[in-house]
């Protein structure tokens, strides 16, 4: 018996969608730098942003009495969230800075890129697996992928994808998220180069995002770290700046080789309301070699 | 006479299916996202989207179970930051495996709804945690077996109430039912 030959059309596609879906899910995996998934997915809130646009678009002169009302109060209330967010920030900011100053002179030396407000919009990830959040500011406002996300001084995660007018945030706690840090020993005395300890932090995607379980990795065995010990941002990587707060060692577990840190988050991720992402601009490697070779 | 029925349910077209799949999906992605991480359960938080995917495996007709399955997973991958088509693919063999369970349990019964959501919301979120393993961002297989475990556990009592008001929902909204099987 003779088969009839198909030819690969789109069509074929069509009438075997689990077949298309396999290659998009093997594109997406063998071929990441594409972010074929991404910029499909991003398409999904276009018409919220178009949506947005045309409200805000539309004269003012052409709204009915209700409809200004509205716009107005709509305006004072995002006027009045950023205010609070940077009246928290600047405070935040401030406590953190003497805290530090007291404490490790480099980190209180240490200055924040500018930040853009942004408003949480859509809270959670459908899987349980993921952590994320979309925030209503895009490439408009001019954020670009991989800027940190903080609210005040402490970190929150980066900015995974972005479209025009809204941007997605993978948050610490996602089990895709990692980031160079240190902890330092807020109580000591001694030598500041000495007590630093490094690690790489990791999200261990717990389904908990209220109260986060982070992870520190790598971290030398032999290291002195106990409980109630502080976790900042290093800039090792250039991903993010110096200083972030992260949260407070919760639990040290002797590995094979190294230590395994739990550490406290200091945010409650899941009652974000407002955050500010930081316009840093990740530095180029020769850059980086630069600054590597100064701080030796 | 299963053909005749089958044959029946073919002749007819679908009711409601893709405003079924669009809504339930749409819907659940609100679940999901706003209400269930707010109600704090932990690893204890049901898989809905599964519990729903194997309804459609098990009592939908049989042209309503596989592109369904697949577009309610597309639909839950477009509201994750995880691989685009990774629920997509696991409801597609979901719907396989539900369909062979079928033949062996009867899906009427609540001890065979419980077993057969208690095994598939495991293997749906097994097979995740393997795809994120090949993203490079698994949490370690002893630790994401624990999680699937608590999970199934959690959706599968979810899965007895949830069938009987889904069966009766559609009921409600005329969809035909032959051999066990709505038209959709």
């Amino acid at each position: 018996m003779r088969r009839t030959q198909e030819k690969l059309t789109l069509g074929w596609f069509l009438r075997h969608p689990l077949v298309a879906t396999c290659i998009l899910l093997a594109l997406t995996i063998v071929l990441p730098y594409l972010r074929i998934g991404e910029r499909l997915k991003l398409l999904t809130f276009l018409p919220l942003a178009h949506a947005q646009s045309d409200v805000s678009e539309t004269p003012y002169e052409e709204l009915s009495e209700s409809e200004r009302m509205q716009v107005d109060l709509k305006t004072e209330r995002e006027r009045n969230s950023e205010l609070a967010a940077e009246n928290s920030r600047l405070r935040d900011a401030l406590n953190q800075l003497n805290e530090l100053g007291r404490r490790d002179p480099d980190f209180a030396k240490s200055k924040l890129p500018d930040a853009v407000n942004a408003q949480v919009v859509f809270h959670g990830d459908s899987s349980g697996w993921r952590h994320s959040c979309w925030i209503n500011r895009g490439k408009d406002a001019g954020i670009e992928e991989g800027m940190p996300v903080v609210s005040g001084r402490t970190l929150i995660g980066r900015v995974f994808m972005v479209g025009d007018s809204e941007a997605c945030v993978q948050l610490v706690s996602d089990a895709g998220f990692a980031c160079s840090c240190l902890i330092i020993d807020p109580d000591s005395t001694t030598d500041k180069s000495a007590e630093r300890v490094r690690g790489i932090l990791r999200g261990d995607g717990s389904s908990m995002p209220h109260f986060p379980r982070l992870e520190l990795e790598d971290v030398a065995v032999g290291a002195e770290v106990v409980p109630g010990m502080h976790v900042v941002t290093n800039d090792y990587s250039g991903q993010f700046p110096l200083g972030l707060s992260v949260g407070v060692v919760r639990e040290v577990i002797p590995q094979a080789g190294f230590l395994e840190v739990r550490i406290e988050a200091n945010l409650d991720l899941s009652t974000l309301e407002v955050v500010q992402v930081l316009k840093h601009e990740r530095p180029e490697i020769e850059k980086q070699a630069l600054a590597l070779m100064r701080k030796k | 006479m299963a053909h005749a029925r089958t044959f029946g349910l073919r002749s007819q077209a679908p009711q409601y299916r893709w405003r079924i799949v669009a809504g339930g999906g749409l819907l659940l992605a609100i679940v999901h996202t706003m209400l269930l991480r707010r109600l704090r359960m932990g690893d204890f938080t049901p898989d809905l989207y599964s519990v729903f995917a194997l309804y459609l495996g098990l009592f939908a007709s049989r042209q309503g179970r596989y592109v369904p399955c697949l577009v309610l997973g597309l639909i839950r991958d477009f509201f994750s930051i995880g691989l685009l088509g990774s629920y997509g693919v696991l409801y597609s063999l979901l719907h396989k495996a539900a369909g062979r369970a079928r033949g062996k349990l009867d899906p009427e019964r609540i001890v065979n709804v419980f077993i057969m959501a208690l095994i598939g919301t495991f293997l749906v979120n097994f097979g995740y945690h393997g795809m994120l393993v090949i993203g490079g961002n698994g949490i370690g297989w002893t630790r994401a077996l624990v999680r699937c475990a608590s999970t199934a556990a959690a959706s599968a009592p979810l899965a007895v109430f949830a069938y009987p008001l889904m069966h009766f929902a559609l009921d409600k909204l005329r969809v035909n039912r032959i051999g066990g099987f709505w038209n959709i």
